[in-house]
């Protein structure tokens, strides 16, 4: 048999993106389809003295609009994976954050909801808004997470040291903003409900929905088989799906919502800023004796998100002696959520800032100091890594790169009018991984059909499942067929974390496995089987056959084993369990990489491109090289993004949020992105069987230091608070 | 208001409220979902169709603009289920990630290589610029586009 697993197939929904046929939550219509529209606070704190709906009412085509004065009380969200669910919303008078929730109209076009929404009017009374991180009145929580770390003897650390530098670095508010407008639609059948959403995740949304609305989970079905990217943006089940469920209900129609761009930014979470001190020490050598970091992140009124920007200062070097602090503060601010790479987009920042600037201060290549601090075992347990091939993404990436050729001096490349620098940093992504089901079936046809209620929002979940059932089940890949998206299957957990292929992929090869002893226990003692009395380690299947190891003409096909039974379909269930560093005595990597980066300076103009980037990522086993690669490519472009563009502007008055559209709000062209060069390298990684790391974040995190750090060597200039901005670059 | 619309060669008499775009009139009074609304402000080209052969942003274009006019939507480009070649190498380089941006860059990408402005990394990369992807498929986008041109 061909290899399946690793060849870049095209991907299997490849002809239905290309010819709009995907069927998006928005694309989705019913008879009697109604449309609602949001009316959002123009204020940040404060309370609702008078609405006054009539207005609206009044107009033509509505049907309906809820306020907090007409709405039912609504219970919040369950306690999920992810923390708590969003506030529920329109429960009272009280604002939290400009751009709040305060009504929802619903019309029988989308034009009469939003020119009806406009007519709703709302007076404030309002208070002074906690805008600001260093806001004495405001609430700040110290350890939020229980994450912060103290290995070691820090302060001895420091004093052992030759070289110690440090550096405040500060990163902006980044708004996930998926290109599909978040959507949803919901109909009610009496007491079932059907809802149609851009989630990354459908069976949190439907356990979310049943608690609210108190019905049973059974009688609700989640369907996302395709969604417009999420980033983060759809990992939580956020207050427009509640009040657009709630409004089905009271008018009886199915409804849809569609979130305006505007509302995008305040409705579906964003990454918060940060700010953060690293501190680091180290031998004349260049021998890391000591890592002080800390941050703080800001988090919305009643709400909870998981942000320690601090920590991956603790995982990322051999160091003995660190101690990272994380902080969070209670803002009037839209719910933050995470953002592709949480957390960990912003502390790889600072840290890798920071140990640039260890290097430049030690005279040392930074890609020399990174080689001299790489962590041989994984620095807070101890154990040896389940996998690392950090130090071959050094290696390969550099000589990709042409490292060899930068000279040391900062300005010291040019060509032409152009400063040229080349910087580098370096990724540990944690690993993380939570239960997940799937189900397989073999059809009597020899055809199999393999599902689960996860979701690919772009990242090709749905090929690698088909290439991984193929190669569990030894079918071909068009003899496979794998669904997902839909909350009546098999449970999954969020498309997020980097954790979804892993988690799926192995339940995905469980329930195949499982599949195969079935068709074994149908020939147990079946006389006229070559297969009779054979376990699952006595056989391999290849080409729709099952047969003994090593001898292909001892085996039959599925298709003749189900006919001779007389079985329809045979299906299996298989359900992942995350491998746990305990058990198997090795800490469980997540991915690695090495990220190179050319970029071009003019000095008198402030221009800054990114003119070449390379990325050497230990991905563990690649499934499928060319989804892989749009992965890292994908992430590239993100960190460029987060780098040189991102900055979600917050007037400091009023909390409302200035550049609310992709016409202010910039987000990289075409033009703006660079060839992006990707080398896999690394090996299957032995902790799960399918041997997989995550790849959907590791890489986007990175760019941002290697870019600034590549500016310092082009220009002198060390630029610690993100965007880089032409005002910082004019020399 | 009625307006008869021109889509993909068929002929669609409509009654509208004067308010709709022609984003909005494909999408909900004639069931073509291909484009796709990204920003309803003419900011990332993800609705992108060709107006008598033209791009244009439908979510910026009223119906009411359109009376007499020849519109073409991603639905009209394969033929009899043979993929457009812009399509096919879009397949081929994974030129997408979830896709929703994927009609309007096709839809744009079709009329650039029609007016000849494909003939080099430089221009694609700015002629493609109208057209965000958040998913980051830039480099993947060019190549198709690249493959397609040279193929002539």
């Amino acid at each position: 048999m061909t290899a399946i697993i690793g060849a870049g197939i095209d991907r299997v929904d490849a002809a239905l993106k290309v010819t709009g046929s995907a069927n998006y939550p928005n694309d989705v219509a019913y008879p009697g389809l109604a449309h609602a529209a949001l009316v959002r606070a123009t204020v940040a704190a404060g309370r609702i003295r008078a609405i006054d709906t009539s207005a609206a009412e009044a107009a033509p085509g509505v049907l309906t609009v809820i306020t907090h004065l007409t709405a039912p009380r609504l219970d919040r969200g369950p306690m999920t994976l992810l923390g708590p669910s969003p506030p529920a919303p329109i429960q009272d008078d009280r604002i939290l954050h400009h751009g709040q929730h305060v009504a929802i109209v619903v019309a029988d076009s989308p034009e009469r909801a939003r020119h009806a929404a406009s007519l709703v009017r709302v007076e404030y009374e309002t208070v002074k808004a906690l805008l600001d991180l260093d806001d004495p009145r405001a609430e700040v929580t110290a350890n939020p997470w229980n994450l912060d770390t103290d290995r070691g003897d820090v302060a001895a650390g420091f004093a052992a040291a030759d070289v110690v530098v440090e550096g405040t670095y500060t990163t902006p508010d980044n708004t996930n903003n998926p290109l599909g407008l978040m959507s949803t639609v919901a109909i009610w059948h009496g007491d079932s409900l059907t809802v149609h959403d851009s989630t990354q995740w459908p069976h949190n949304v439907r356990t979310s929905l049943a608690k609210i609305f108190k019905v049973p989970e059974s009688g609700i079905r989640v369907l996302a088989p395709y969604v417009g990217g999420g980033f983060g943006a759809g990992l939580r089940m956020w207050p427009h799906v509640i009040l657009t469920v709630l409004a089905a209900r009271e008018v009886g129609r199915p409804v849809k919502l569609v979130l305006t761009r505007p509302e995008m930014f305040t409705s579906v979470g964003h990454r918060p800023h940060s700010v953060m001190r690293f501190k680091l020490g180290a031998t004349r050598d260049g021998r890391l004796m000591a890592i002080d970091a800390d941050g703080v992140s800001p988090v919305a009124m009643e709400d909870d998100d998981y942000e320690p920007v601090s920590l991956c200062a603790a995982t990322a070097y051999g160091c003995s002696h660190v101690r990272t602090r994380d902080r969070q503060v209670r803002l009037n601010i839209p719910c933050p959520g995470s953002m592709r790479a949480p957390a960990e987009g912003q502390g790889n920042f600072g840290l890798e800032s920071a140990v640039d600037e260890l290097a430049h201060a030690l005279g040392m290549d930074p890609l020399e100091l990174r080689l001299r601090n790489f962590a041989q075992a994984d620095p807070e347990s101890g154990l040896p890594w389940s996998s690392n091939a950090l130090r071959e993404c050094y290696r390969l990436g550099a000589e990709r790169f042409g490292w060899s050729r930068r000279t040391p001096q900062p300005g010291s490349m040019r060509e032409g009018r152009w400063l040229i620098g080349y910087g580098m940093a370096a990724v540990s992504y944690p690993a993380y991984q939570v239960p997940c089901q799937a189900r397989a079936s073999l059809h009597r046809d020899g055809s199999a059909f393999v599902r689960s209620a996860a979701t690919d929002i772009g990242t090709g979940t749905y090929t690698v499942m088909t290439q991984l059932a193929a190669e569990s089940l030894g079918l071909d890949v068009s003899r496979v067929r794998f669904d997902l998206g839909d909350s009546d299957m098999p449970y999954s957990p969020q498309a997020g974390g980097s954790g979804l292929t892993g988690a799926l992929g192995n339940a995905v090869h469980l329930a195949c496995r499982r599949l195969v002893g079935d068709v074994l226990d149908l020939v147990r003692d079946d006389a006229n089987s070559p297969l009779r009395g054979m376990k699952l380690d006595d056989v391999t299947v290849d080409q729709g056959r099952v047969h003994r190891v090593g001898i292909p003409e001892q085996g039959e096909a599925y298709s003749d084993i189900l006919a001779r039974h007389g079985v329809e379909e045979l299906s299996a269930d298989g359900r992942s369990i995350p491998p746990r560093s305990e058990d198997l005595g090795m800490a469980v990597a997540g991915a690695f990489g090495a990220k190179f980066v050319e970029v071009r300076v003019d000095p008198d103009l402030g221009l800054l491109r990114v003119a070449r980037v390379v990325s050497a990522i230990d991905g563990g086993r690649v499934l499928n090289e060319k989804t892989a690669t749009s992965q890292i490519v994908g992430g590239t472009v993100g960190g460029i993004s987060q780098a040189m563009f991102e900055d979600t502007a917050t007037d400091r008055e009023t909390g409302r949020i200035a550049n609310a559209t992709f016409g202010d709000y910039l987000i990289p062209v075409n033009a703006d992105i660079p060839d992006i060069d990707v080398i896999f390298v690394g090996e299957p990684d032995p902790a799960t069987p399918i041997g997989t790391k995550g790849v959907g974040e590791v890489g986007l995190v990175g760019l941002a230091a290697a870019i600034a750090n590549a500016v310092h060597h082009a220009t002198g200039r060390r630029i610690r608070t993100l965007p880089i901005t032409i005002d910082q670059l004019m020399l | 208001m009625e307006v008869t619309l021109n889509v993909n060669g068929s002929a669609h008499p409509l009654r509208l409220d004067a308010r709709v775009t022609l984003l909005d009139a494909l999408r909900d009074h004639l069931g073509l979902t291909g484009a796709k609304k990204g920003c309803d402000q003419g900011a990332c080209g993800a609705c992108t169709v060709l107006l008598d052969g033209r791009r244009v942003v439908a979510c910026l274009t009223l119906a009411a603009q359109c009376e007499e006019r020849e519109v073409t939507t991603i639905e009209a480009l394969s033929e009899e289920g043979t993929p457009h070649p812009v399509q096919a190498a879009f397949a081929r380089h994974d030129a997408f990630q979830c896709g929703y941006c994927t009609p309007g860059q096709i839809m744009s990408a079709v009329a650039l290589l029609a007016e000849g402005r494909a003939g080099s990394e430089e221009e694609i990369r700015e002629f493609m610029s109208g057209n965000l992807c958040r998913c980051g498929a830039y480099p993947n986008i060019r190549k198709a586009i690249r493959d397609v041109a040279e193929e002539g």
